[in-house]
């Protein structure tokens, strides 16, 4: 077993359901989350969840040589997405797609995948990927 | 028929969940050296493969997800979280604490897997029942989720498949559906069974029909029948679990019921069988499509061996809740075909060496 148990589990809440934060002066969202405003220094945040928010692809990257704990997941497409509501970009997952169908706008809807597992043994981390919306 | 414990609990919320992938079963037979006529003798055409980053928890997620959507109330209110599987992703580790963690279910709940071949998640319907009847729980989270293994080859490969169906149990004063009654019949029959390392199961032959499946569903609604009064023709829909796509026509017929009755329910032809998932997904397929007044008479099986019979009742609630989630035909209509050796590496029937 090679991953942290510990900050896996610390980040349970972010993996599973995209927590993040709001800042209260700025109102520009922070995620992973994160106590003081990244954008303007603020310490006034408050917690939101971001895993109901449909999102579009802006761009992605097809990776053939994913690390450790990734290796059946090849080719693994990473993208970033923006959020429909809060206009959040993330650095996620893209699955149920081939590569082929890429292309700039996609719309996309949060799921709940396997993202990668420690080994044959150890824990499976589960978190959100993207997927294209199914209707 | 007087008032039954049964009839202050029921469905507020269902959902389903297909994963996009496809095989055709004619790539099995041809691989494996099958007549040709193996996926007509079965009545089924193609299974649905789940991919390579998903599990029974990632399916029974989103089939939980699509019946919170129609349930319309807020996670935190479940009081109780039950998983029906036989492909649990962790054998120690509950796989139910994981859904309620990712859909925001408070920590104060009940919350564990069942186990009982493909009839695990039917029979936390029935004890849902028994807990919201009771008022010690005032909604439950029912899940059946399976991604069915069948050893490379054998008989059962062309129907093991991959689907979830979940529901929101509560009182019936604010369900799409109530339950009229129930009724359960086990036995301890060798029918089916995985050992605790075995990867796959393994089955009894000739204890697949009559003295499993087909006894222990007839008996089971044949009893509820009787207590209630009800006789086939009361039924607007029946739905069975579906091990292939002529059993459940064939028990069906057997109790009295048609064609008519079964077809709405019956997914296995161009899913799969899909275990925990298999007559519930039907079910909720009936509930996409149901009116108010409509009565469903719903089966499970899960080998080993048993059967509950559940009467349901649909109620004016339904219309409101039917397009608020993806129906199973969205999924259904959603589906892109994949080779065998695809399939392999999905469902991880290729031993590799990794470090």
């Amino acid at each position: 077993m090679r991953f942290s148990i510990p900050r896996f589990w610390r980040e349970i809440d972010s993996r599973y359901r995209l927590k993040a934060t709001k800042c209260e002066k700025c109102s520009r969202v922070n995620y992973p989350p994160s106590k003081i405003c990244r954008f303007c220094g603020s310490d006034k945040t408050i917690e939101i969840y971001l895993d109901k928010e449909k999102a579009k692809l802006i761009t992605w990257t097809v990776i053939y040589n994913p690390p450790y704990g990734f290796e059946n997941k090849k080719p693994l497409i990473i993208g970033i997405v923006e959020t429909l509501e809060t206009k959040t970009k993330l650095l996620v997952s893209i699955t149920d797609l081939l590569p082929e169908e890429l292309k700039e706008g996609l719309e996309l809807e949060p799921v709940l995948r396997r993202v990668n597992e420690d080994g044959e043994h150890g824990l499976i981390h589960y978190g959100i990927k993207y997927r294209p919306v199914l209707k | 028929m007087g008032l039954r414990i049964e009839n202050k609990v029921g469905i507020i919320g269902w959902g389903a969940y297909i994963p996009r992938w496809r095989i055709r079963l004619i790539d099995i037979a041809k691989l494996w050296g099958f007549s040709l006529d193996t996926p007509r003798d079965l009545g089924v055409d193609e299974k649905a493969v789940a991919g390579v980053d998903e599990d029974s928890v990632t399916m029974g997620w989103e089939a939980a997800r699509n019946a919170f959507l129609r349930a319309n109330i807020d996670p935190s209110e479940i009081g109780a979280v039950w998983f029906g599987t036989e492909s649990k992703p962790y054998a120690v580790k509950p796989s139910a604490t994981i859904i309620a963690e990712a859909l925001g279910v408070k920590p104060e709940k009940m919350a564990s897997d069942l186990e009982f071949a493909c009839r695990a998640a039917s029979e936390a319907l029935r004890i849902s029942i028994g807990v919201i009847a009771s008022g010690l729980i005032k909604y439950t989270l029912v899940i059946g989720s399976d991604t069915a293994q069948a050893n490379p080859g054998d008989i059962l490969e062309f129907t093991a498949s991959s689907a979830a169906a979940a529901f929101v149990i509560g009182p019936a004063s604010e369900s799409a559906a109530f339950f009229e009654a129930s009724y359960t019949y086990v036995t301890d029959t060798p029918d089916f069974w995985r050992r605790d390392t075995s990867p796959y199961p393994l089955h009894g032959e000739a204890f697949t029909g009559e003295p499993s499946y087909f006894k222990h569903i007839f008996n089971a609604v044949k009893n509820l029948m009787e207590e209630t009064g009800l006789k086939p023709s009361d039924f607007k829909y029946a739905v069975f679990h579906q091990p292939n796509g002529k059993f459940p026509i064939a028990i069906g017929r057997r109790l009295g019921f048609t064609i008519e009755q079964i077809k709405p329910g019956l997914l296995t032809p161009v899913i799969g069988n899909s275990y925990n998932a298999s007559a519930l997904i039907g079910l909720a397929n009936i509930l996409d499509q149901a009116k108010p007044g409509d009565r469903i008479l719903v089966a499970p099986f899960g080998s080993g061996a048993g059967s509950d019979a559940y009467s349901i009742i649909v109620t004016d609630k339904i219309l409101e809740k039917q397009d608020k989630a993806p129906k199973v035909i969205d999924y259904l209509n959603r589906k892109q075909y994949i080779d065998y050796a695809t399939y392999s590496k999905f469902r991880g029937l290729i031993n590799r060496i990794r470090e």
